[in-house]
């Protein structure tokens, strides 16, 4: 009863009709939502696809949501400033969204990448421990080859006299051997410091043998020079006939005393 | 009696409604007059937070669009047109934001680039001196 006279009520007031009508004109009159707002809805359906983000700033994601909904709200064309408002706030969330996971996600991988940076940190020194261990090895093995001894001055290597005729400082040949060997481990350690020391056994002078020694141990250090050693690293001692390794009684002994004693130094 | 009251009821209803709502639209149109003072507020300190934390440096294109939509919400504010001043106020308030959150996202990307760098320097010197 109350339905059927409704609608001429309607009817039968234009005021009222015109009203009515204008405000459902006005809703009616933009049938398509603004094309701002359909980018801005597949902008967000964008970021909200993307695995790394989607999840990452939830309360910016929701704000964003409803910004895009409130531009796709159709709206009459004389409010198109209202239209482009919404428009601008939308896009502005969604890029507001999308900073904000991304940061999200970048302090979050920071984990990770922490965990990569310590497992390289971690090779490069066991790989500088095995490089260090492995020229200490090699090192070793040289000084074995040379014969050498550790003292507590440093080690010593000995150049027995063979490598001189009798009352001279000349090398002979074939000292090379043991010399090339010593110039191979100095330019392999470059920062070890070498004392050359002559002796000599106790035949003679005493005068005449320290001259002797000095000679000797001279000789020894101008083969190292001339083979590219550097002469600072190289210091000579003439100490004569004061330092017997064994009895002069003996001839056996006296060419134990005959020597050159190269003394590498500790680091 | 009972019955025309009703219809005279119903009537008075359907005519008022639309006029009621009408006037409502309208005037929400046409009388704004007190200025959105927090919307204001809210944006300029939004453009003072993006300008502290470096804003000029990462995203200077949006800071100056913040702050030039603020200066056209003042002078819709001085125009008396407060719906566009608030209006102009929002977008200068998201700008901002947009500015800030621009920045700290390349903030994060160059420690996260810095500390790539490092593991990438690490890796390539024992690739260097594995073939030594």
């Amino acid at each position: 009863m109350n339905k059927q006279r409704m609608i001429p009520a309607f009817f039968g007031n234009p005021m009222a009709l015109l009203m009515v009508l204008a405000l459902v004109g006005g809703c009616a009159s933009t049938p398509d939502s603004p094309s701002g707002a359909e980018i801005a809805r597949s902008n967000l359906t964008a970021l909200q696809n993307d695995s790394n983000l989607a999840n990452r700033a939830p309360m910016e994601m929701r704000q964003a949501e409803e910004a895009v909904q409130l531009a796709e709200q159709p709206l009459p064309a004389s409010q198109s400033r209202l239209s482009e408002h919404r428009v601008y706030m939308a896009d502005h969330k969604i890029a507001i969204a999308r900073e904000k996971a991304t940061t999200r996600y970048m302090e979050e991988e920071r984990g990770r990448m922490a965990e990569e940076r310590d497992a390289a940190r971690l090779a490069a020194r066991t790989a500088e421990v095995d490089r260090a261990r492995r020229s200490e090895e090699d090192m070793q093995r040289q000084l074995a080859e040379l014969q050498a001894k550790p003292t507590e001055r440093g080690i010593v290597l000995t150049l027995g006299d063979v490598l001189f005729a009798t009352g001279s400082a000349e090398l002979q040949q074939g000292a090379d051997g043991n010399l090339n060997r010593l110039v191979a481990f100095l330019k392999e350690n470059p920062d070890r410091k070498v004392l050359i020391e002559g002796h000599t056994d106790s035949v003679g002078a005493a005068s005449f043998n320290q001259q002797l020694s000095q000679r000797r141990a001279d000789s020894v250090r101008y083969y190292l020079v001339s083979n590219g050693i550097a002469s600072d690293r190289l210091s000579v001692a003439g100490l004569g006939e004061d330092n017997p390794v064994a009895s002069n009684e003996s001839a056996q002994g006296r060419q134990q005393n005959r020597r050159v004693e190269v003394i590498v130094e500790n680091e | 009696m009972n019955r025309g009251n009703r219809t005279l009821f119903n009537r008075m209803t359907l005519l008022a409604l639309p006029m009621v709502a009408s006037f409502a639209f309208l005037s929400a149109c046409a009388s704004a007059p007190v200025a959105p003072t927090v919307s204001l507020t809210e944006a300029s300190q939004a453009i003072a937070r993006a300008e502290q934390s470096d804003g000029r440096q990462y995203a200077p294109g949006e800071l100056d669009q913040a702050k030039q939509k603020m200066t056209l919400a003042e002078r819709a504010v001085a125009q008396e047109d407060m719906w566009e001043a608030e209006r102009l106020a929002n977008e200068a308030k998201v700008t901002a934001e947009l500015v800030l959150a621009k920045t700290e996202s390349a903030k994060a990307a160059e420690i996260n680039r810095e500390m790539d760098r490092g593991t990438r320097a690490l890796t390539d010197e024992m690739r260097r001196s594995g073939e030594m």
